[in-house]
Formats: structure tokens, sequence, C-alpha cells
């Protein structure tokens, strides 16, 4: 076979020898090397990633028209999460499951004794709260703006999982204080998920670990709310998110666009 | 949707997305005060509320009332209301399921191709509703008090009264919550709906009527003969409170 | 070019057919489908072995069948034939408060109780666990009723419904008497016939069809008749 002569591969751009700028003299001072830091940083990352056209496409995308507060509640309820995220993971360093007394124990300790203890275990109590109420609200303004039509149905699908996912992390979250609420709430919790036809008795036994509550039970509940359903979490938020940015957002269902074409070319 | 509607969303949707502004920093912006704002909210209610602890998990108890986190009690609320022994599985599991897949299928059997809430009126309004029934039943979960314990503010007649009557109707509120009656009968905002409202008893009933259907009640209700033997003057304090009821009571 | 003629030529139908470009005598495979395959398969071997073991690990006290144990708690005596006492129990060991319960236990009362006297139920022992969904109940004296919380639930004297969403007669415990105590034993379960089926948990119905809705498990089990 004849040896097929290819071209020579273009050089990468952040090979190319760049051209001075007007009025610097040819020597690169320290100085100027400092200034330059952080872009170079970027820079060095980036040749080795290629992550600015990512960055790009993230946050530069057009949102449409008349987007207004309304549109704040998604990205209001990602905040929550990543507040409840930061406490858990600090609340963690604290809590011990031991259902033995340990685990209340432990809990009265971060509330009355560790420094900023009542003040981070209440973000993390009234964080819950407040995360259900904002994805209440967020799935109310898709509802009501019909957002969750074509095509932007698998995000609402996505989206009513997240949904259900959150009711669990309440759920599973608050028997770890182990206080007779938690302890009850649990009991009935279990309970309501053995009412399930042929499955439910099997299920209850694998949610307590055994016929009755156990040590394992509140270990069990503790994984889950730990690490089982924050990781499915984040990467169904992180799927929700790739979706949003590539759809695009809605605009508010009254919007027309303008007749004109008098397109704003910002960053287009 | 067909093909042409689709068609039609897409193409004015690039429009809108082409006369719009870039998400940094525009949106970004927004986001980020709405994130100082939820930050605020949730500092200043860890602030001002804390973190209760309650008493230690005691499985032992009996006299303990549980009640879910508030965001359940919509879902605590429908155990509540549907009695029927048969119809448990129903409240328990069919309800919430089947709320759950009409909220997963929503997409596929909404086909209207309109967006504007005011131009699709059976989807705005079954939202609607369903806001307001889970406004409504989170309320009715919340107000949903103890079968021990008779919540009734002391009406002003018998305030007026005061002495020897007064201290006749704070005894017998005592001894009425614990006699099991809220069970089954309502009393004031609290109790069970199985027997009839006593909120206004007095008024339909003398106190030897009362007395006497204590004591030979007709089934299923139990007899307080025993209650009468035993601990005669808990029985008045019974009788003489439930008399006392009429309809200013609340 | 003449080569591959010359050696395809050789080859029978049955490879032939498959028309797959430089095949030998006898290969059904390409060497692309056998690497596909090979990455499914191998992929899948490799993911299953640490998911299995694990699902495994988690699922394994679902068959595991946990020891009842018989306590003590207190000479017949203690025990009226028209009240209940309330006695607490271990359920679990090693776990403190949190392993234990409350049953309440009369004498049998052959004028309320309906169910035949055998062996085991010389004393009446119930559950303070509501049928419906588990809540605490408490027994109220002057009406003679168990009396639950959260839902509504109401029991009479026996432990059968009066009133309310429970689905069943509250669970009960075997006795029996051993060095002038009595004791309390496993738990069972109840339909409205008083007939005994293995330990179900709350809001399980066990009238009608309902001990196969809700079969029982292998973790526990009634005592043999």
């Amino acid at each position: 076979m004849p040896k097929l002569k290819l071209p020579k591969p273009p050089v990468p751009d952040a090979l190319v020898p760049r051209a001075k700028r007007p009025g610097t003299t040819g020597k690169t001072r320290p100085l100027d090397v400092a200034k330059e830091s952080g872009i170079s940083a970027i820079d060095w990352v980036d040749e080795r990633t290629s992550l600015a056209g990512a960055a790009r496409w993230m946050m530069f995308r057009k949102i449409p028209k008349g987007t207004n507060w309304f549109y704040t509640l998604g990205s209001a309820t990602l905040f929550a999460f990543l507040s409840q995220t930061v406490t858990g993971v600090f609340l963690a360093m604290y809590y011990i499951p031991d259902t033995a007394g340990g685990a209340y124990e432990s809990v009265r300790y971060i509330t009355n004794e560790v420094f900023l203890g009542e003040f981070v275990r209440g973000m993390h109590k009234w964080g819950s709260s407040v995360m259900i109420i904002l994805v209440m609200l967020h799935m109310a303004r898709t509802f009501f703006f019909g957002a969750y039509k074509y095509p932007r149905e698998l995000n609402w699908v996505i989206g009513v999982v997240l949904l259900i996912l959150t009711y669990v992390m309440g759920f599973t979250g608050y028997l770890l204080p182990f206080d007779q609420r938690s302890y009850w709430a649990t009991v009935v919790g279990v309970n309501i998920n053995g009412t399930g036809p042929l499955v439910g008795p099997y299920l209850n036994d694998f949610m307590r670990a055994g016929p009755d509550f156990t040590q394992s039970t509140l270990a069990r509940f503790y994984s889950i709310h730990m690490m089982l359903v924050p990781g499915i979490l984040a990467a169904l938020i992180g799927a929700h998110l790739y979706l949003v940015a590539k759809m695009g957002t809605t605009a508010p269902p009254w919007m027309k666009p303008e007749k004109k074409g008098d397109v704003d070319r910002e960053g287009a | 949707m067909n093909r042409a509607e689709r068609e039609a969303y897409l193409r004015e949707y690039s429009i809108l997305k082409a006369q719009g502004k870039p998400f940094f920093p525009y949106a970004v912006a927004k986001d980020s005060l709405m994130a100082v704002v939820v930050m605020i909210v949730i500092i200043l209610m860890s602030l001002i509320l804390g973190a209760e602890l309650g008493p230690k998990a005691d499985p032992t108890t009996t006299t303990y009332t549980p009640r879910p986190e508030w965001y359940y009690y919509y879902l605590f609320e429908v155990l509540r209301v549907i009695k029927p022994p048969e119809l448990t599985p129903l409240a328990t599991i069919g309800v919430p399921t089947i709320c759950m897949i009409l909220l997963f299928l929503l997409p596929f059997y909404d086909r209207n191709p309109e967006r504007r809430p005011e131009r699709r009126p059976v989807a705005t309004v079954a939202g609607i509703v369903t806001i307001f029934a889970i406004g409504y039943l989170t309320y009715m979960g919340a107000e949903a008090g103890s079968p021990n314990e008779i919540e009734l503010e002391t009406p002003e007649r018998i305030e007026a009264q005061g002495g020897e009557v007064l201290a006749s109707f704070e005894a017998g509120r005592i001894v009425t919550a614990q006699s099991g009656c809220l069970a089954c009968h309502k009393i004031g905002s609290n109790g069970g709906t199985i027997g009839p409202d006593l909120t206004d008893v007095g008024e339909r009933l003398p106190a030897q009527a009362i007395a006497r259907t204590l004591q030979n009640p007709t089934a299923p209700m139990p007899s307080y003969d025993s209650l009468q033997a035993n601990q005669p003057e808990q029985f008045e304090a019974l009788v003489d409170f439930l008399s006392l009821l009429r309809e200013d009571s609340e | 070019m003449a080569d591959r003629r010359k050696q395809k030529s050789t080859k029978s139908r049955y490879t032939e057919d498959r028309g797959m470009p430089g095949a030998f005598e006898g290969e059904t495979v390409t060497r692309r489908r056998m690497m596909t395959g090979t990455a499914h398969a191998a992929g899948g071997i490799a993911a299953a072995a640490f998911i299995l073991p694990s699902v495994g690990f988690a699922l394994g006290p679902v068959f595991e069948e946990v020891e009842q144990s018989w306590e003590p708690v207190g000479p017949p005596e203690d025990f009226p034939d028209d009240t209940y006492v309330p006695k607490v129990i271990t359920l679990v060991d090693g776990i403190g408060e949190t392993g234990k319960t409350t049953v309440y236990i009369r004498t049998y009362n052959p004028d309320i109780d309906t169910e035949p006297r055998d062996e085991y139920n010389a004393w009446i022992a119930l559950s303070t666990r509501c049928m419906h969904l588990g809540c605490p109940v408490r027994f109220v004296a002057a009406s003679e009723r168990f009396i639950c919380p959260c839902h509504g639930g109401v029991y009479g004297i026996t432990g059968e419904v009066t009133g309310g969403p429970p689905v069943r007669p509250l669970d009960r415990f075997y006795t029996r008497e051993r060095n002038g105590q009595v004791e309390v034993g496993p738990r069972y379960s109840v339909n409205s016939e008083l007939e005994r089926f293995s330990p179900r948990d709350p809001g399980q119905p066990l009238d009608g069809i309902g001990p196969y809705v809700y079969p029982s498990r292998p973790t526990i089990r009634k005592l043999p008749e």
C-alpha cells in the first residue's frame, strides 16, 4: 500500500509563541510573572483539561427573555442542598450511631457542649424544612408555567425522583437524634412500608435488619442518610442541571418573541 | 403535542433564547441574591428556633403521643381520616403510590401544547386544588391533639361563676381526659369520631341522664360502672364536667 | 487478491454464509463482536463481583431467624383477671432501654376470653404496639379500652378492635409458669377469631386473604402448636 502523507497536526493554542504586548520590553520581570500568575494557573489547568469550553457553555449560555425571580427557586434548592451537605458532614464528626444511649448522648453533646453546636445542628434541622419548601415551590413553578412539557419531560421525571429522595432524607434523618419523636416516627414509617402487599414484610425486615428495632437499624438509617441517598441525590442533581443547560430554561409562558428581531448579541 | 407543534415551540424558543441575556452574570446575580436570602432564613430559624432535642427514645412508653415532622403532616392526616380497617393499606401505600405515579407521568398524560396557566384551566385548577388539599391536610394534621388531653378553653360563664363550679369543671376535665373518652368522642377541637360529639352534651342531656348512659351505655361504648363503684368522686367529676358542656364551649 | 479468492473457495457454506471478510473455516463470530462481548461480560462480572456480595451482606438479616427468649415478670398473684398490669420486658439484648417494650398482662378470665385454654395462655399478655402502624397504646382502666394516640385506634379488654383503623387485634405474647414465676415468651399475632399466627408487623391484616398477602417471615415464627 502506498504510504499516505498526512499533514502536520496543528500546534495546540497553548504552545503557539505569544507576541509581545506593545510597550513591554523583551524581558519578563518577576513582577510581571507574579501579576499574571492567576491567568497562567488557569491556562495551565485548561491546557491539560480543556475545561474552558465547558465552563463557557454552562455560564455564558443564553437564558430566554423574561426570566424572572421565579426561576431562582431551583438554584435556591441546590444551595439549600449544599448547605445541608456541609453541615451534615460536620455533624457526622461528632455523631455516634449507637442505640444504647450513645446516639442521643452525642446529639445532646453537639447541642449543649460543642462550640456553635446548636447553631450548626439548627441549620441542618431547619435547612431540611427550607429545602422541602423550596422543592415544592420549584415544582409548583414548573407545573404552572408548563415547563415540564416537550422537550423537558425527562427532567420532570428526574425532578420527581429528587423530590421523593428529599423526603427520604427527611425520614431517615430524623431517626438520628434518637429522641422520642425520632423513634416513634421511624416505627410508624417502617410499618407503613410493611403494608405493601407480599414484599412489605420482607422489606421491613430489611430496613430494620431483623424483626425488631436493633443497633443495626440505626446504623442502616445512618448509612442511608449519610451516603446512599446523598450520593444518588448528587448524581441526579448533576443530571438535572445538565439537562437544564442542554435544553435551556423555559421562558415564562406568556412571553412572546419580539417581531423586529433586535437580537442582543452579547455573549452569543 | 404533534410534530408541527413541537417544531413551532422549538422555533419560538430559540428566538426567545436569542433575545435573552447570558446566564452569567444576569441570572447568576439573581440566583446568588436568592441564595443569600435562603441562608438568612436558615440561619435566623436556627438562631431563633434552635435545635430542640426531645426526651430520649423510650420504646416502653405508653403515654407519648408520636407526631411526625411538619412536612409529613398531610400524609399523617390521610392515615387519620381513612378510618375503616379494610382501607388501611389504601391509606398507607395506595394513596401515596397513586399520587406518586400521577406525578411521575404528568408530562405523558398532559399532552396539551398550551403552556399559559390561564389557557389550560383543567391543569391549573387541578394544581391549585392539590395545593389547597395539601395545605388543608397539613393544617388538620398539625391540629390533631392527643387523646389524653382536652383542648377546650374554660367558657366565660364558668369562669364567671368561679369557686366550686370552676373547680369541678377543671377537675372533671382531667378525669375525662384520663378516662379515655376522647378515643371515641370529640370534645372541643380534639377527639375521635367513633361516638357522638360531646362538645355540647350538657345541653342535650341532664346530669342524671349522662350518669345513666355512662353506667348502662349502648355497645360498643364500655360501661363506667366499675369507676362509679371504685372511685365515686372521679365518676362525679366526670358527670359534672360533661353536664357543664354547652354550645359555647370551644 | 487471487490468494483470497482461493481461500474463500475452500470454506464451507456454514462459514461463507455469514459473510465475514477474512474468516477462517468454522469461524462464526467476528473479532469485533467477540471483543464487544468480552467488554460486556467482563464488565458485568467485575461489577457483579462487588455488587452481589454487598447486597447479600445487607440482605442477610432478612433470612436469619432471631432467637426468642422467655423472661420472668413476677409471681402469678401479681396479675388480676379483670384489669391489666404493665410489665417491661427485653426484646433485644445489649442495647439498653431501646431493646425493651411494655406488655400488659392479666390472668385468663373465662368470662371474657373466648379462645380455648392451652399451655400458653394462662395469662394474657398483650403487646403495646398499635396494630394500625405501631404507635404505643395505653390501657385506660376506667373505660377498659386500649387507646392509640396516633390515628384514632381503640381496642377492647381482650385487645379486639372496637374502633378506628387498626387491622387486627393487639399482638400477644406466649406465657407460662416456671419456678413460681409467670414468664413471657415470644410474640405472636392473632386474627379477629384470636387464632394464632406467626408475628406480623402492624398494618398487616390476618383475616380472609390477609395471611397470604402478608406472608410470615423467616426471621420470626410462632411456637409450633
